[in-house]
Formats: C-alpha cells, structure tokens, sequence
C-alpha cells in the first residue's frame, strides 16, 4: 500500500536531462552517506557497525563486572562478612531478606521472573516491528511505515516502564545504588541498557517526524535500517542481560 | 540517451550502491516465524529455569538458547547473514568472525583471572 509516490520513480527523461538527472540521483544518494565501499556496504552501514562495536565492549564490560561483582559480593554474603552485610542494612535491606541471602547464597527471590519474561517478550516484539517498519519504507509503503515505526517506540517505552517499575520494587526491598556492590552493578549495567532503549526512542520518534514531514521516502529507506541496526543490537544485549542476570543463579 | 538506457543506468546505479540489496533480506513472513521462534525459545528458557535443576544441568541450555537467539537477530533482523554474503571476497567474513571469536575469548580470559584472583 503505497499513499505516496516514490521520488525514485518519476516520469523518464530522455537525452542529456537523462544523464542529469541520474546524476542528480547519485549526488542525492550521497546526501545520505548512501556510497558504498568497496566491501559493497554503504559507509554508513559500516560506520554503524563500528559503532555498535564499540558499544559491544561497553556491554561486555558492564557484563563481566556484573559477574565478578555478584560472585564476590554472593561469597562475602556467605562468610558473613559484617562490612559486607552493614552495608546492606544501611542501604535499608530488611533483616529477613538479609538472613535469605545467607540462607540460599542466591540473590534469585528478589526477581520477579513473569514480569521480566513479559519485558523480554516486549523488547523481541519490538525487534519484529522494527524489521516490518525498514521493510514498509524500502517497500515505499509510507503509512505502513509509520504505524510500525510507531509500534516500536510503543513497545520501548512500554519496556522501560515495566524497568522503572523493577527498579522502584528492588528499592523498596532495599536494593540500592550504593548499598551493597551486586546493587551497584546490576543497576549500572541494567540502567546503561536502559539508556539505551530510550535512546533508540528518541531515534524512533525522530523517524516518525521525518516521516509525517515526508522526508523519509524510499531512497532514504537505509536511515530506517541503520536505526534498526540500533534497536536490534539494544534487544540483542536484553537477550544476554536476560539469561546472564535473571534466568541463571 | 533514450528512456530505456536511462532506466538501465538507474538499474546500473542502483546495482552497483546496494539498491537491490534489500532483495536478498527474509520476507515478512520470514520475519514473523522468525519472532515465532525467539519467542517460543524465550518461553523454553524460562520453563527451563523453573525446572529447579542446578550446575551445568541448568546452565548450558540456558546459554545454548541464549546464543542461538542472538544469532537469529543479528543474522536475520540485522541482515548480518545477508551481508555478510554480498561482501566481497571472504576475507572480511572471516575477519569479522575471527574479531567476535577474539573478543569472547579476550573476555573470558579475563574473567577467569579475576575469578582466581577471588
């Protein structure tokens, strides 16, 4: 379903207006770093993937503190180790949830698991309507374009509620930032992720704008894709932070 | 230039910047059974860790899963699979395997020089 016409697509030319106009359709190609390399992705592409490369060693930091954190933190909680346990009884752990911990070495009760798979289930949701949405515009199917575009930033935001929701239950149970070395990496490395998702947000909304403002047409289908590369990479690190963190003890 | 050798030079251009790479991405129906399946294995893992099952018992499905998820998003949503294909040459291919191979191993290491180290 197509409800504008693609600008790629005009009436031919014929002569020296044919040669200027696929001129112009190369100078305009390259207004949207659209060249390619000479490994046959675009410079953008390839930029994008540098990019989301540099941000694999971020996560993969934040990941392999995450383990090491919680694997000293879930040893000195299991030898009792009175800075360790002061420190959460300042941050306003409650003594049962305290004596828990000594109990099942596990900090696994605090999840809620349902609620988390549910978020999981939200943010792969996303990841399909995102891939619906760069495949509307590269089809020139505009007003489908929107709707998954805008389906996506939906589901996004639904997932960082369900975060902030998490986040306020962990510290009413008296899980803080700075009370206990496992709070302080789980909270940076699931917050980063979550800064992420609200960056892709943004992006989302930013396509829509461009969209309604018709400036989002089908030889611009590969901004949409470079957003889309984004978003996947954001769902990507869900799928480990969500087995690392929530399903393995 | 007649029309014809126009549209023919668009097609060229087109060709030679990728236009026609989006042909080779999976169809809508592909990318719905591919969501099918993520979210039957998101289904799996958490049956999984209900089992009360603990150690390797435990883990390794739940990271066999996990990679197997990983790939189908960055193969089929992030189009790595299809681009992959239309570089040139396989060098890249393999350089970009070796760089993720790499970079696993680096983080493994040093996790478990930290992990002796407690």
């Amino acid at each position: 379903m197509t409800d504008l016409a693609d600008p790629g697509q005009q009436a031919p030319v014929a002569g020296a207006d044919a040669a200027a106009t696929a001129n112009a359709e190369m100078d305009d190609h390259g207004d949207h770093g659209g060249h390619h390399s000479s490994l046959g992705l675009s410079n953008m592409k390839l930029a994008m993937w540098l990019f989301l490369g540099s941000e694999c060693l971020l996560f993969g930091a934040l990941i392999s503190t995450y383990l090491l954190s919680t694997a000293r933190f879930i040893a000195e909680v299991v030898a009792e180790n009175p800075v360790v346990l002061n420190g959460l009884r300042a941050g306003g752990m409650p003594e049962e949830l305290i004596q828990e911990f000594i109990h099942e070495a596990s900090v696994e009760p605090m999840w809620d698991i349902p609620f988390t798979s549910a978020s999981s289930f939200i943010l792969l949701m996303s990841s399909l309507t995102m891939v619906l949405a760069h495949k509307a515009v590269s089809e020139g199917d505009y007003r489908n374009s929107r709707v998954w575009i805008a389906a996506t930033a939906l589901l996004g935001s639904v997932f960082i509620a369900g975060q902030v929701y998490e986040f306020t239950a962990f510290y009413r149970e008296g899980l803080t930032y700075d009370g206990s070395l496992f709070g302080t990496a789980f909270f940076t490395l699931t917050g980063f992720h979550g800064v992420h998702v609200t960056g892709g947000i943004i992006m989302l909304m930013s396509l829509l704008v461009l969209s309604f403002r018709g400036k989002l047409r089908q030889d611009r289908a590969e901004t949409v894709e470079l957003v889309g590369l984004y978003w996947h990479f954001v769902d990507i690190v869900w799928v480990l932070i969500f087995t690392i963190v929530y399903l393995i003890p | 230039m007649s029309d014809t050798t126009m549209s023919e030079a668009a097609k060229s251009h087109a060709a030679d910047h990728g236009h026609d790479d989006h042909d080779h991405h999976p169809t809508e129906r592909q990318y719905w059974m591919i969501f099918v399946i993520l979210a039957v294995l998101t289904a799996v893992e958490v049956a999984w860790s209900y089992l009360g099952l603990s150690g390797p018992a435990l883990v390794l499905p739940l990271l066999a899963m996990m990679v197997v998820k990983f790939f189908l998003v960055a193969g089929a949503f992030m189009h790595l699979y299809f681009d992959l294909k239309i570089l040139n040459g396989r060098l890249f291919t393999w350089a970009f395997a070796g760089a993720i191979v790499l970079a696993m191993a680096v983080y493994a290491i040093v996790l478990a020089a930290f992990e002796f180290q407690i």
